[in-house]
């Protein structure tokens, strides 16, 4: 088995390979790109004051031909589309990803900047989402068919058919202090003054800005992971074992969450590695909800800037996450359930 | 021969007509779904019942239908430029107390109708009598626009989940039906295609070329294909090993035939209930493109655009809420079908002890 994961783990490369140069080509051939963009800044007289060029007629500028070379060696267009991703390629191998075009930074620092409030909205709603779903649908398991699990069906329910981040619009209408209630801020991450409040007015800052979208985070995995917990509990007690355990006189509660729910949680194990690549990427929608600056928003506004250096940098990160999570949640299950055996 | 095939047919119909009959049983679902079949159909007739042109206006005694044809304002002596305002000519006729009179839809407005001459004070509007829903930023009415989105939506979802299952089954059974080389050299190109962050990308394509709906139809469908796939090709291996596949081939069916003949139907059981959860997921995908200032470009009615505009400034509730809560009554209402068709093809029947 170990040679299987070592193989997977080789595998990486050519899928990561793929992966970036197929969003390296179409952020480089389709028209629009940051070339573009500046160009028609400058035409549309945005930053004329500086080039200061023949104005003719109505405000269309002309560039000289010097000004566009520099312009194309400054966003790397002069090379060959194929250089210039083995020269990305490259850059990336010595972990350097680049300079941001609109923060003049290092791609890694502006990143890194954001991981922190990714993960910390990321890594709190999946510990909760966990810590509902389970038991929930072991409940509605076990009491299959009686009034609690009808009534908590509606949640699930309401989980189906709502995404996280347009139940966490909807909330920030009612209590974002809008027409109706004001109990919670519109967003962001912290108040702006947090640096000047003592410890427990911190706190309370913190917990006020978390709930809501918290909420909108849970809400989007609540419905899926409360019915796989659901029905991989109705299925094993179907199964044979079950019966043994009831038929040697084990009292039902031991037999239900000692012998049953040990396996049925199995299924549920792999979706843990997954959710690495959520913790850290963080949601492009829930993000901008509640416009939290994490790597989602960075992300989305990294497209609409046409900053392609961060547009890759956060693809070749959010991706490497994916991929390593799927094997480590082959690797969870393989470790979970000895029966697997991956060749 | 031609009595046998006769025999087979039979046979197959009725077990779709069980399921059928099974799924009406399902009360929830069967009832969700006449209901989204019958508002899906109204929607290609809503000008007859939402819309700003009169369905019929009598004028010195001639009869004139707008909402089929265009006719200016000056035609029925109204004086503002451009098309007739069939609601002022409405109100004119009847104060003038004439034989002219005018037929309006249920609900006169338009979805893409400015309407700023005809309010007060500046838009977005609040709900009133007049407008059920509000207006929005442009002064359009948004319970028109609502209205009219539905049926953009839910044809953008069908025609989506078609051309994704389309491609997922056709890869998916090759997989499946070949295995081997074929299968390996496939599965890398899926799991590339898997792993590419699809909303992001999606957002990058868009952002670069401004979509129409044929086109944003093409980049959903790019990215949406790859999970029928899965289900697809899990059902080939196993059909493939059974009895019946096994005669065909020594029967010499082409394998054409034992792909689209003799296997597809049998393994099409996941792949329909799956269906409904596709439409809910190419549903809320538009909406949350359009949300994010990505999707159908202006000025198509549009739910997600709604959001953007309430979310700018959250004291316009009414442009928040009347969508969302258009949008959750829509998916539920498909959710019900889901589990309902989930049921009827594919029950589960668990024997518990206790």
């Amino acid at each position: 088995m170990i040679s299987y994961f070592i193989r997977r783990f080789l595998l990486i490369i050519p899928t990561f390979i793929g992966i970036t140069l197929i969003t390296f080509l179409i952020l480089q051939v389709v028209p629009g790109g940051p070339l573009e963009m500046e160009l028609m800044r400058i035409k549309t007289g945005g930053v004329s004051g500086e080039v200061n060029t023949s104005v003719s007629g109505r405000g269309s500028v002309n560039i000289p031909e010097s000004a566009l070379k520099e312009m194309k060696e400054f966003y790397g267009f002069d090379k060959p589309i194929f250089v210039r991703y083995t020269d990305w390629l490259g850059n990336l191998v010595r972990f350097n990803f680049g300079k941001s075009y609109s923060y003049a930074e290092p791609v890694w620092d502006v990143i890194s900047s954001r991981f922190k409030v990714s993960i910390y909205f990321g890594f709190i709603s999946f510990i909760l989402t966990y810590l509902i779903c389970i038991p929930l649908g072991v409940m509605k398991a076990v009491k299959s068919g009686s009034k609690f699990d009808f009534l908590s069906s509606f949640l699930v329910f309401l989980g189906y058919s709502t995404p996280g981040w347009a139940f966490g619009a909807f909330m920030l209408i009612i209590f974002g202090g809008g027409s109706f209630l004001n109990v919670f801020p519109l967003g962001g991450f912290r108040s702006e003054d947090f640096d000047s409040m003592n410890f427990f007015q911190q706190v309370f800052d913190q917990l006020h800005h978390t709930i809501l979208p918290v909420i909108a985070y849970v809400i989007g995995n609540f419905a899926m992971l409360t019915i796989l917990t659901k029905n991989s509990v109705i299925e094993n007690l179907s199964q044979d074992y079950v019966k043994t355990a009831f038929a040697k006189g084990l009292p039902e509660k031991r037999v239900i969450y000692y012998h049953a729910l040990r396996n049925s949680l199995i299924p549920i194990t792999t979706g843990i590695g997954n959710f690495l690549g959520l913790i850290l990427a963080g949601s492009i929608m829930i993000e901008k909800v509640f416009n939290i600056q994490g790597m989602g928003l960075l992300a989305f506004n990294s497209i609409i800037n046409r900053d392609y250096p961060i547009t890759m940098g956060i693809l070749v990160i959010s991706s490497v996450l994916m991929l390593v999570g799927n094997i480590l949640s082959d690797m969870i299950y393989a470790w979970a359930d000895p029966r697997i055996r991956f060749k | 021969m031609a009595e046998e095939k006769q025999n087979r047919k039979q046979i197959s119909v009725s077990l779709l007509k069980k399921r059928w009959r099974k799924f009406k049983t399902i009360k929830r679902g069967y009832y969700s779904f006449l209901i989204i079949v019958f508002l899906y159909l109204i929607s290609f007739i809503l000008p007859l019942f939402i819309g700003r042109s009169a369905l019929i206006v009598k004028y010195n005694d001639n009869y004139y239908s707008p909402i089929f044809t265009y006719h200016a304002a000056s035609e029925f002596n109204q004086n503002i430029p451009g098309e007739a305002n069939y609601r002022l000519l409405k109100k004119q006729f009847s104060e003038e107390n004439g034989n002219n009179w005018v037929l309006l839809p249920v609900y006169s407005f338009g979805p893409n109708e400015n309407l700023l001459d005809e309010t007060e004070g500046n838009p977005p509007h609040p709900p009133s009598l007049k407008h059920i829903m509000g207006t929005d930023s442009s002064c359009r009415d948004v319970f028109a626009r609502i209205a009219y989105g539905f049926n953009i939506s839910i044809s953008f979802a069908l025609s989506v989940t078609l051309f994704a299952f389309l491609i997922g089954i056709i890869i998916g059974a090759l997989q499946g039906f070949f295995g081997g080389v074929v299968d390996i050299i496939l599965h890398r190109i899926i799991e590339i295609w898997a792993t590419l962050p699809f909303l992001y990308v999606i957002i990058i394509i868009s952002s670069l070329l401004v979509p129409n709906f044929f086109l944003l139809c093409l980049i959903m469908t790019l990215f949406s294909w790859i999970g029928i796939t899965y289900y697809v090709r899990g059902e080939f291996y196993r059909e493939k090993a059974k009895d019946y596949v096994s005669a065909a081939v020594a029967m010499g069916a082409p394998t054409r035939n034992l792909i689209f003949k003799h296997i597809l139907p049998n393994s099409l059981t996941p792949i329909i209930s799956f269906a409904p959860f596709a439409i809910v997921g190419n549903i809320t995908a538009l909406v949350s493109l359009d949300f994010l200032g990505f999707g159908l470009p202006p000025p198509t009615p549009s739910w997600g655009q709604l959001i953007e505009q309430g979310m700018i400034n959250i004291e316009y509730w009414w442009l928040v809420a009347f969508p969302l809560a258009i949008q959750f009554l829509t998916l539920i209402a498909i959710v019900f079908i889901g589990e309902a068709v989930r049921e009827a093809f594919d029950p589960k029947v668990y024997a518990r002890l206790r």
